[in-house]
């Protein structure tokens, strides 16, 4: 904690990150031009369907990104150092460490042939100078601390004798283990019963308070962000299409996608005779469109989406990246938007009808 | 702007949009099953290669013994061991590029046939492993229950037969020496995999909606079977009876080169190579020649079943 | 544990039983009877009909099979496997005599692969699209594509020819009279070529499914978990990699030792090697019929043996599957 107390500023900034997978069909942008940042003790929620590029930004933020994946651009800043510049030994003590992370899968995600306390001993023998028994005796008491009832037996069983819960529940043991300063939980709660789900989040909220611990809560739920998070980053097809404390997000979203997702969460406060869906699926990313990436499944639609939307600031921490005006309104002709991409617009908007 | 457009203008614009739209939708073209079967076997170019190659040695199985005629075992008194000539002394046309045996023959000419002798029992083993196969795996697969029980303790038994040693048994017993009962010794042991294949892919498809759907409407059992459950079942056999020519090719070599394959003087890689060890201080290139036959061919059949696997199997990955 | 394979042998009983029954209908389907070798002018018709009532010839099939199965199962007796047609010793004798020539080489084979095939495995698979990795498996796909007897016969060749006679291809032990006959420096060296020919197959089968069980493996969640715990490439990869991998090669282990003695048929009869393989060869040419039947058997007996050691192994390594 010393280092972060001589830091002044958010605990993990990501700058720019770009992302891409050189596969043979071509280059896929996985992650294309992503910034947004974490405060200590805060939790940003990344939210977006599945294959907009969530998991590989925090896979990159880990520096997990296997072959033929590569970050090409950009910088990940944990208490303002670079994690992209240093080297794979310095890494390694980082990840486990100060970064936690926990997975989608619990099932799959624990070794099969090792006991569940073996496995949370090994991350704290890999961090702390501590003795065999001394780790044996910490795993014992996380298991205790994310509520595994006769913890000391557990301990010795092997994964496949627990429920998916539990397993969750291992899973964000290892990773508080270490008392990291973020923890990156990648759908945690995704695979599991809707009675599990909130247990595993109570859990979650519950360290965070005692350890004052940062989370990146990477979702598809958009009521699990709600709980859960004080910011909230809206990702589409590896970009970021709105960014805004969880308040503006959920009361006046901007960006048509943002919508349509908080449109297609069941309400109790609404009589709706049916759910909207927002049409069609996410590009492929290796045919994306010119232009604004949504505007293929966009209601509201215009020509000047054929060209790159401007990420606007629409107010105080509140990004969209979307043509319409603040207020919602299609932009005018040479709106008041200015540079290269403002002039490509107003070309755009002004063509006159063949 | 918006107000003094006409009718006919926005009609226009409208028509433009739409052009727009489609212009913009996703222009992965459709293919139909086939289209992709061969855009992905085109794609391995192992497999590729393995069909050319195995075109080649089926053309020279089938074209040298008609040219060369009887060659393959005509006996040349002063020519043992002569090198590789295309005429004779006396100008005729010998086609003996690959010069003679210890016995006179033409090894060119002899290759030719024995290769055509080894792929045509490799085939016909298949033929028999396959309807074999199908006809205990459907019924297994179809009917279930204590049929199913009986049959695959059976096949259990199979498998557990030394299968080599037991060829060996059948075609020493049964009349060494004559083709078919090699054929038939190969295929009477070979069913098993072809049958438990069968058997698995019956088993998933018994309870897939449309073959409820033809048995709700009254279909016969033989009409299910032939018509709606074996043609999707048929990746697999496929990929299985390739596999299966290099085997049975494997397994007649094995038998001729111990001596219990085809005897007298007829042709077979295995006789070749079993032939060969006599010369190996005269002339090692004429171990090679059957030897490489016999590998080409087994590379190649299995070259073609990887092809085939990844390109029929619509279940597989299609590219990552 | 114990309940579990006292389950699994019973189960192999009815197996066993099915093994005798082919093998003995093979036998009577044949064209011929075991008697014939002795219908020459010389023979007195009174002695056939002698031999066919000793070999219970006149009796009906199925009584046949009942008393040479009964016979069968009571291996501890001399006399239970029957006498050879050919030179009249206890088959069980001439098979207990043989067997540890073939056990000798299939268990060096055996070994050879184990130490060499899965170190090769994980190289290629840790090393995945490198040249070193390009090599093994070319390698193994050639290697695994020559039939066996083919490779037996030009590492002969090579022994012979090539390297002339640096490591013999012929029998156990030297020549009778020749320096150090029958010591164990004498059949290590003769073993040379024979168990080359047979290991190299097993390698490229066994390093080509090490290969690709580890490559399955380290595409495993819980590997990314391990990386994000912090832990080495060398950690990740060879404690809790490996320790994944190698629970399925396990039952290639019991799978491969049916397969070294159907090997051993061919091996043995290229180097000229006294173990069981040319036994049986011998047998099925000379028609020496309780030889056959019993070959038959121990083969079987080879298989079942194997699934259930693969299965045995099975359960204690993986902790997933309790009994």
């Amino acid at each position: 904690m010393t280092v972060s107390e001589r830091h002044v500023g958010p605990l993990l900034e990501v700058k720019g990150i770009k992302t891409h997978f050189f596969t043979q069909d071509g280059v896929v942008k996985a992650v294309d031009d992503i910034t947004f940042a974490i405060g200590h003790g805060q939790t940003l929620g990344v939210v977006g369907e599945s294959g907009c590029g969530k998991s590989i930004t925090s896979l990159s933020v880990m520096r997990l990104i296997e072959r033929p994946g590569q970050i090409v651009a950009g910088e990940v800043l944990l208490n303002g150092e670079n994690l992209l510049a240093k080297n794979d030994a310095d890494m390694r003590d980082i990840r486990g460490d100060q970064v936690s992370m926990i997975f989608q899968e619990p099932m799959t995600s624990l070794n099969p042939v090792f006991t569940c306390g073996d496995q949370i001993a090994e991350a704290v023998q890999q961090h702390t100078a501590v003795s065999r028994r001394e780790a044996w005796d910490r795993s014992i008491e996380m298991l205790r601390v994310v509520g595994i009832p006769d913890a000391k037996r557990r301990a010795g069983e092997h994964p496949h004798q627990m429920s998916g819960g539990m397993r969750q529940r291992v899973m964000i043991a290892m990773a508080l283990s270490t008392d990291p300063d973020l923890l990156i939980a990648d759908e945690p709660t995704t695979a599991l019963d809707v009675t599990i789900q909130a247990q595993i989040l109570e859990v979650m909220r519950d360290l965070r308070e005692k350890n004052r611990m940062a989370i990146m809560l990477i979702t598809h739920d958009l009521g699990v962000v709600a709980e859960m998070a004080d910011e909230v980053v809206v990702m589409y097809a590896g970009k970021v299409v709105e960014r805004a404390d969880v308040r503006t997000v959920f009361g006046s979203p901007h960006h048509p996608y943002t919508q349509g997702l908080l449109r297609s969460i069941p309400r109790l406060d609404e009589r709706r005779e049916r759910l909207e869906v927002i049409k069609g699926t996410v590009p492929s990313p290796l045919n994306l469109p010119s232009g604004c990436l949504f505007k293929r499944r966009c209601p509201h639609r215009m020509r000047v989406c054929d060209v790159a939307p401007p990420y606007q600031e629409l107010g105080p921490n509140h990004y969209s990246r979307c043509w319409l005006t603040p207020a919602g309104e299609p932009p005018a002709v040479g709106a008041e938007a200015q540079g290269p991409e403002a002039e490509q617009a107003a070309e755009a908007l002004t063509v006159e009808p063949r | 702007m918006v107000t003094d457009t006409t009718a006919a203008e926005n009609e226009r614009r409208r028509a433009e949009e739409a052009e727009a739209e489609s212009a913009d939708i996703d222009r992965t073209p459709v293919r139909t099953y086939w289209q992709l079967v061969r855009q992905r076997f085109m794609k391995h170019r192992l497999a590729v290669f393995a069909v050319i190659v195995l075109i080649v040695l089926a053309t020279y199985a089938l074209v040298v013994p008609v040219i060369t005629g009887d060659a393959w075992r005509q006996t040349h008194l002063f020519r043992d061991d002569a090198p590789p000539e295309l005429f004779d002394g006396d100008g005729e046309f010998t086609f003996a590029i690959l010069g003679y045996n210890e016995i006179g023959q033409n090894l060119f000419a002899r290759l030719g046939k024995a290769t055509q002798t080894s792929l045509t029992i490799g085939l016909a083993a298949v033929v028999i492993i396959v309807v074999i196969g199908i006809f205990i795996g459907s019924i297994a697969g179809y009917v279930g229950g204590w049929l199913d029980n009986v049959l695959m303790r059976f096949v259990d038994i199979m498998l557990s037969l030394p299968g080599l040693f037991v060829i060996l048994m059948i075609t020493a017993f049964f009349g060494q020496g004559n083709v078919w009962v090699i054929v038939l010794a190969i295929g009477l042991t070979g069913w098993t995999t072809a049958a438990r294949l069968v058997r698995a892919e019956f088993l998933s498809l018994r309870d897939v909606d449309y073959v409820q759907a033809a048995r709700a409407l009254g279909a016969s059992p033989q009409r299910i079977i032939l018509r709606h459950m074996l043609p999707p079942a048929m990746a697999p056999i496929v990929v299985a009876a390739t596999l299966g020519i290099a085997d049975s090719v494997v397994v007649e070599s094995a038998l001729s080169f111990l001596g219990f394959g085809i005897g007298g003087e007829g042709a077979s890689l295995g006789t070749m190579l079993q032939n060969a060890q006599n010369y190996f201080f005269s002339g090692p290139l004429k171990v090679l020649y059957p030897g490489l036959t016999l590998i080409l061919i087994v590379l190649s059949a299995s070259f073609l079943g990887d092809g085939l696997r990844d390109a029929l199997d619509p279940r597989q990955r299609v590219d990552k | 544990m114990a309940t579990y394979i006292l389950r699994r042998t019973l189960q192999s009983i009815p197996i066993l039983f099915g093994v005798a029954l082919v093998s003995f209908a093979i036998i009577q389907l044949a064209p011929g009877s075991p008697i014939d070798r002795f219908r020459t002018p010389n023979v007195r018709p009174e002695t056939l009909e002698n031999l066919i009532r000793l070999y219970g010839l006149d009796k009906p099939v199925h009584e046949q099979f009942v008393s040479w199965f009964t016979a069968f199962v009571q291996f501890w007796r001399t006399e239970a496997w029957g006498y050879s047609l050919v030179d009249g010793r206890s088959v069980r004798d001439t098979i207990v005599d043989r067997m540890p020539a073939t056990l000798l080489l299939g268990g060096t084979a055996l070994l050879v692969t184990i130490i060499l095939a899965v170190p090769i495995g994980i190289l290629a698979a840790v090393r995945q699209y490198s040249w070193a990795d390009k090599a093994i498996t070319t390698f193994a796909t050639v290697g695994y594509a020559i039939p066996s007897f083919l490779l037996g016969l030009y590492i002969a060749y090579l022994g012979t020819v090539v390297f002339r006679g640096a490591f013999p291809s012929f029998g156990m032990v030297s020549l009778p009279g020749s320096e150090g006959r029958g010591t164990p420096l004498d059949i290590a060296w003769h073993m040379v070529l024979p168990v080359t020919s047979l290991a190299i197959q097993q390698i490229a089968g066994w390093s080509r499914y090490v290969r690709a069980k580890m490559l399955e493996v380290l595409n495993q969640d819980y590997v990314r978990t391990a990386k994000a715990k912090g832990l080495s490439a060398t950690k990740v990869t060879y404690k809790h990699a490996l320790r994944n991998a190698l629970i399925p090669v396990i039952t290639l282990f019991g799978l491969t030792l049916p397969g070294l003695l159907a090997g051993a048929v061919i091996t043995e009869s290229i180097f000229s090697w006294p173990g069981l393989g040319l036994l049986g060869l011998t047998a099925v040419q000379n028609r020496d019929y309780p030889m056959v039947l019993a070959f038959v058997m121990v083969g079987g007996f080879g298989v079942v043996l194997g699934n259930l050691l693969a299965d045995v192994l099975y359960g204690v390594v993986d902790p997933r599957i309790k009994y």
